[in-house]
């Protein structure tokens, strides 16, 4: 009975708002996948933002809201999380990666149905003995492809080690390569020996021209 | 008789001259109007004539502390979808309301402040109009007056503050910090992109649409190639909720282009920088000009105007990006500083 009142009002609420805003709204009838990569040398980061338009929220509410009552718990937070990382494959110079979550979040149903919500999902992936030179990072998005735009980009890396090549894509951006150079050492820190001859030369001068003035 | 006249004329003369000082002093602690003190103590005197003319209640809603998340809480998206804060147009008095566009046209330049307006009448349109109505834009959540102003901060000559106007397809984030400014992230979208108000065809985003064909058709065979990107960009990726990230830039490189083709590139990004007073825009030309060498040019899409097509221009201080909504009557747009959104390099000095 709850449950039936619960789908009602839902529904109300879709068609509500499917009115009020029709397709001059935004993105009503896709799911916008848009993924971001942070390379490091020992490490690979995902973050992967999901945004349902209002027009297939249902859908994905259900796969989410396993129990319909309304409410994300963290039980279904994270067993969405694992669906869609398993619907993603990701490898270094064609050996395979394993994507672990590290954090997610989740807006409320209500967020969810107005069309607001954006899911939020970070994953890593350990990458160990890489060599320095080049290597080829590759991407492919394959979750709910029947409903999603996609977006996938690299990061400008934090680790100055690590450099972008080029990226390449298909046409839909499920398929992402990062071509990237590692290398081994940091770029040298800025010598500071200019800074301390400048301090010493005004020291001296300080020195010679003093008895001058007196 | 003479003894009077004396006194009168000396006591004249004494005024004329504290009159004299006193201007002489003004005007040298006055900064000139065109430069960024100078607009900023103009927005700061309009901003106070807001302030004047709201209520308690509407003074209560429109201010916000400077360090609190309200900065961040703009969206490309209609109020009922995404919730403001800040005072409505909607619910303000005309004189009020006529105080607030004061105000706009202070702090944006005479082109920025119309193509804020036309951003405004668009949404009226899809309010009103048949053709809105029957995209379901009819309905409570569109219109001109579905708008809302906040600052975040005092409005001040000295201390950092952001004015925020924005509502559905629009939000201007201008933060001033006494001798600076910035109007970074800011999001000018329109839909429809292409309407017509008392017999004038309005596109408050044409001129971006039409320099931007003009400088893809402009490159030769090879230097085409390299601003083609080779996959769709279905909306923008550093939108509205993706502060503080940096994309790795792609495209063509603005030191590849001819000089004429730099000022094509240049002119196209005058438009989301020339939105701000003029006294604002013209530091912040030179100084994304200044990074030639690390500017990029990037193409999604066709090349034949009137299609839709994404283009984003991206160097180390500045990220645009226009993206259609599978449409050429839906544009979505942003403008950023990734080292100073929000103000966030000025705010600290």
């Amino acid at each position: 009975m709850r449950a039936s009142k619960t789908l009602t009002l839902a529904l109300a609420a879709v068609a509500t708002i499917a009115a009020s805003v029709g397709v001059s709204a935004h993105r009503m009838d896709e799911y916008l996948q848009a993924a971001r990569f942070g390379i490091d040398p020992d490490r690979v980061e995902l973050q992967l933002d999901l945004t349902p338009g209002v027009a297939i929220i249902d859908s994905i509410v259900r796969e989410i809201d396993r129990n319909n009552d309304g409410t994300i718990s963290s039980i279904e937070r994270d067993a969405y999380v694992g669906a869609v990382l398993v619907d993603l494959s990701l490898s270094l110079d064609g050996r395979a990666l394993r994507l672990d979550p590290a954090a997610s979040t989740f807006p409320d149903v209500d967020a969810l149905r107005r069309g607001e919500g954006v899911i939020q999902l970070r994953a890593t992936a350990p990458l160990s003995h890489v060599a320095n030179g080049v290597h080829s990072l590759a991407f492919k998005n394959m979750h709910r492809r029947n409903l999603s735009v996609y977006l996938a980009n690299a990061l400008v890396p934090s680790d100055d080690r690590v450099a972008i090549n080029a990226q390449h894509r298909d046409e839909a951006q499920s398929d992402l390569t990062i071509e990237y150079t590692l290398r081994g050492n940091r770029a040298p820190a800025k010598p500071l020996w200019p800074l301390g001859l400048f301090a010493a030369m005004a020291a001296l001068s300080v020195v010679l021209i003093r008895p001058l003035l007196n | 008789m003479d003894r009077r006249f004396r006194t009168a004329a000396l006591t004249g003369a004494a005024l004329c001259a504290l009159l004299a000082t006193t201007l002489v002093a003004q005007r040298a602690a006055t900064p000139p109007a065109n430069s960024i003190a100078g607009a900023t103590a103009q927005i700061v005197t309009a901003s106070q004539a807001v302030l004047a003319a709201l209520d308690a209640a509407g003074r209560a809603k429109v201010q916000f502390p400077f360090d609190s998340p309200q900065k961040q809480k703009w969206s490309n998206l209609p109020s009922p979808m995404y919730q403001r804060d800040g005072v409505r147009l909607t619910d303000l008095t005309a004189a009020q309301r006529e105080s607030i566009m004061k105000l706009l046209q202070v702090a944006l330049s005479a082109e920025g402040y119309h193509k804020v307006r036309d951003i405004m009448k668009g949404d009226e349109v899809l309010r009103t109009s048949s053709s809105g109505a029957g995209r379901g834009g009819r309905g409570p959540s569109f219109g001109e007056l579905e708008y809302y102003l906040a600052f975040v901060g005092t409005p001040s000559t000295t201390a950092p503050w952001t004015l925020m106007f924005g509502g559905h397809h629009l939000a201007i984030n201008l933060t001033m910090a006494g001798s600076q400014a910035t109007m970074a992230p800011s999001l000018p979208a329109a839909q429809p992109a292409s309407f017509t108000v008392e017999g004038r065809t309005v596109r408050p985003l044409g001129d971006e649409n039409d320099k931007a064909f003009a400088l893809i058709n402009a490159l030769d065979a090879a230097k085409h190639k390299q601003a083609i990107l080779g996959s769709r960009v279905a909306d923008l990726v550093l939108g509205a909720g993706q502060d503080g990230r940096t994309i790795q830039p792609e495209g063509i490189r603005a030191s590849a282009l001819s000089a004429a083709e730099q000022a094509q590139l240049w002119d196209i990004a005058r438009e989301w920088i020339g939105i701000a007073n003029d006294a604002f825009a013209e530091p912040r030309m030179t100084e994304i000009k200044s990074h030639l060498n690390d500017t990029f040019f990037a193409w999604s899409g066709p090349t034949t105007n009137g299609s839709a097509a994404y283009f984003r221009i991206q160097g180390p201080t500045l990220v645009i990006e226009y993206a259609p909504q599978n449409t050429v009557d839906h544009i979505h747009t942003i403008y950023r500083d990734p080292t100073n959104d929000y103000g966030a390099k000025i705010a600290r000095k």
